[in-house]
């Protein structure tokens, strides 16, 4: 018997111990919506949230397998309110957002179109304050095991929405903030599997949230970073108003 | 959080020059070293076919190790990782000199030190085996002096053409790259400083051979930087030919924007036109994105796929989405041997869902998606990441795009004056029902 067979050995026992260790802790999991709700507790409490009625965060997205950065400028009004710029230097402008009624897309590189069907309820679901809103955007949570992200134990929870695929979420059992997201992108460029992790998390104005996101989809890592984060400022009503190639699509819908 | 992101589908395609180095002290040997094993372990890694092409890969690279170790040159480090790489049979996979970077660093947009580098304004295509002016660009060195479309090169810098054309044609076989190669090499040749001339020595329209020495203006268009990409120039051009045909074409698949305006303005213009015309001839690629954006002007039925991108996890379909007011009236595309990557991704997909004719001859076959990364030796390595297939469920990568109209250029109508495959097109859209 060589060293690596022994070492195959080792490797199955202990695959197995871990997996009857993950047994037992499973009828001893909290319950999905404990975990949610403790979340929104860990990151400043529902009426933290609540007294946030305008948003405008600014940071930067890093595409590293391209040599790309460029900036991401997002407005946010209740209830469900958005408008985002990603400008990348030699990629142009793309812009996404939402009326409330009409979720967009517009790009020089790809084009416009008004979302539809799973895609545009992923974007329902990032709607200002989300965060303790989780019973109305989601029809099942559950806890469905542990895992571990960057080291640390995490209660694993399957959230599955109204619309679109199941998204797993993956809480710190300590701190109850969230480390990691899976979920499935789905649009007309076909389903993508994407990985976010969660990191940096600093307060801003009785808000805890994290400051990167690292997401891998496709293969390729994007960084995004949030450098400011200004609460109930004064948005102008037009920024949500339609663009013009939206508004003509949408007519003709 | 609310940063989220659209889908990206990006990819890049582009080669480069090279040029002579002097030995190597040991310690950049040692970084020629770490990019070898570098861009071994990222073709491993990272190529869209885990059984990489049925290509012995660990052979490759214990035969190819001991080369490295020796490679007494930049030059000779980039041979023996281009050796490694041709192993592969496959276009998107190269060595580019870090020279032709010229100091891209922090800040994409900062001045880069282009304005020395130049080209005479002539463009070429190898026809029957001859390298001739197929378009002389207004107002450069060469339009001063009086170079013509049609007339043939024989020697650059007092070197014969011919023998070398040859040789090429022959190693290339019926490879669909080679004339993309060839043109290119040819091209590369009368570039150079612009406080230098190029002797160039011709074959005018009447036969008489035309010895001159070229000055050299900066490329044509405003410079571009994209990531690690060495700086381009990009340009696009739209008008109307015989008043009702709107007209675009750009030299390669970059500034999503202008490209973007460009036709944007020449569809709203051209609303009552009897046709269109993209003119892809020359046109290397670029962001593979593009050939969405640029298909949604053409149609407005929705749900349509130019194709797919399979890389080793995922696949992205190249999905059109229409524009509210697009041009629906006959569309043509011109193509040639020198139209590769995004530029066979768009025509190749236009003409499998029938809303568009292809004219021209044969496109490149050289349509992998790929990235550029920085070797530590400072050379940039671009490798393909995915295979493509269009929607007619063809690859494109050593197939191309077959026009449906096959139209060569020749020496004679170029010296007329005439332009023998936008004349097809205009004469196929004038013959279309309104």
């Amino acid at each position: 018997m060589n060293c690596s067979h022994v070492a195959k050995k080792f490797a199955i026992g202990a695959a197995l111990v871990l997996s009857l260790t993950l047994a037992r802790a499973a009828d001893d999991l909290p319950k999905a919506e404990t975990i949610l709700d403790k979340y929104v507790d860990a990151t400043g409490g529902k009426a933290a949230y609540m007294k946030h009625h305008t948003e405008i965060t600014k940071g930067t997205m890093d595409i590293a397998a391209l040599g790309v950065k460029g900036t991401v400028t997002t407005y946010s009004a209740e209830p469900n309110k958005s408008y985002t710029e990603f400008d990348l230097p030699g990629l142009g402008k793309t812009t996404k957002g939402t009326d409330g009624t009409v979720y967009w897309m517009q790009s020089a590189m790809v084009g416009a179109h008004i979302e539809e069907g799973a895609e545009k309820a992923q974007s329902m679901r990032a709607r200002m304050n989300a965060e303790v809103a989780w019973r109305e955007l989601f029809k099942e949570v559950k806890t469905v095991g542990m895992d571990t992200v960057e080291g640390k134990e995490c209660y694993k929870v399957e959230m599955t929405p109204t619309e679109g695929a199941p998204i797993t979420q993956y809480y710190d059992k300590r701190s109850s903030l969230i480390l990691k997201m899976t979920m499935t992108t789905q649009s007309a460029l076909g389903e993508q599997t994407a990985d976010s992790f969660y990191s940096d998390y600093r307060k801003e104005d009785d808000v805890v949230m994290p400051h990167k996101i690292k997401t891998n989809i496709a293969g390729q890592d994007i960084v995004f970073t949030v450098d400011s984060v200004t609460f109930n400022p004064e948005i102008p009503a037009d920024k949500f108003a339609l663009p013009s190639e939206i508004k003509a699509l949408a007519n003709k819908k | 959080m609310r940063f989220r992101c659209g889908a990206l589908a990006l990819w890049l395609a582009l080669a480069g020059a090279v040029g002579a180095q002097p030995a190597l002290p040991p310690a950049e040997r040692q970084l020629n070293i770490d990019s070898f094993e570098e861009v071994w372990k990222t073709v491993r890694d990272k190529h869209w076919d885990p059984k990489l092409n049925g290509v012995d890969w660990q052979a490759a690279h214990d035969d190819l190790l001991p080369k490295i170790e020796k490679a007494a040159t930049m030059d000779d480090a980039r041979d023996v990782m281009s050796e490694m790489l041709d192993r592969l049979h496959q276009t998107h996979f190269a060595i580019v000199p870090g020279e032709a970077y010229k100091e891209l660093g922090s800040n994409a947009g900062a001045e880069k030190d282009s304005a020395s580098e130049g080209a005479p304004g002539i463009d070429l295509r190898i026809l029957d085996g001859h390298a001739i002016v197929t378009l002389v660009v207004p107002a450069s060195p060469a339009a001063t002096k009086g170079v013509k479309p049609g007339w043939e090169i024989l020697k650059i810098d007092g070197k014969d053409l011919a023998p070398g054309i040859a040789k090429v044609r022959e190693a290339m076989g019926k490879s669909l790259t080679g004339e993309l190669l060839q043109t290119s090499s040819l091209k590369e040749r009368l570039e150079g400083p612009i406080d230098k001339t190029v002797e160039v020595e011709f074959l005018d329209g009447k036969a008489h051979k035309v010895k001159l020495k070229l000055g050299r203006a900066g490329p044509r268009g405003a410079e571009t930087v994209l990531g690690r990409l060495p700086p381009l120039h990009f340009w696009v051009e739209a008008h109307k030919v015989q008043q009702d045909v709107g007209y675009v074409q750009f030299n390669m698949f970059f500034e999503p924007d202008a490209v973007n305006a460009a036709v944007q303005k020449m569809v709203t213009e051209c609303a009552g036109c009897r046709g269109f015309v993209i003119d892809l001839r020359g046109n290397p690629g670029g962001i593979g994105g593009m050939a969405m954006g640029l298909a949604g002007w053409f149609t407005s039925k929705p749900g349509l796929v130019l194709g797919a991108m399979h890389l080793r996890t995922a696949t992205i379909k190249f999905a059109v989405y229409p524009h509210a007011e697009p041009f629906s009236g006959p569309l043509a595309i011109l193509v040639d041997g020198c139209s590769a990557s995004t530029s066979e991704i768009f025509a190749g997909g236009m003409q499998d869902l029938k809303r568009a004719r292809i004219f021209g001859t044969h496109s490149a076959g050289a349509a992998l998606p790929s990235l550029f990364e920085k070797l530590p030796n400072g050379d940039g390595f671009q490798y393909a990441i995915a295979d493509y297939i269009s929607t007619g469920g063809q690859p494109l990568e050593g197939v191309g795009v077959t026009p449906d109209e096959e139209v060569k250029l020749t020496r004679h109508q170029l010296l007329e004056g005439q332009d023998p495959v936008l004349d097809a097109a205009v004469s196929w859209i004038h013959k279309q029902k309104d």
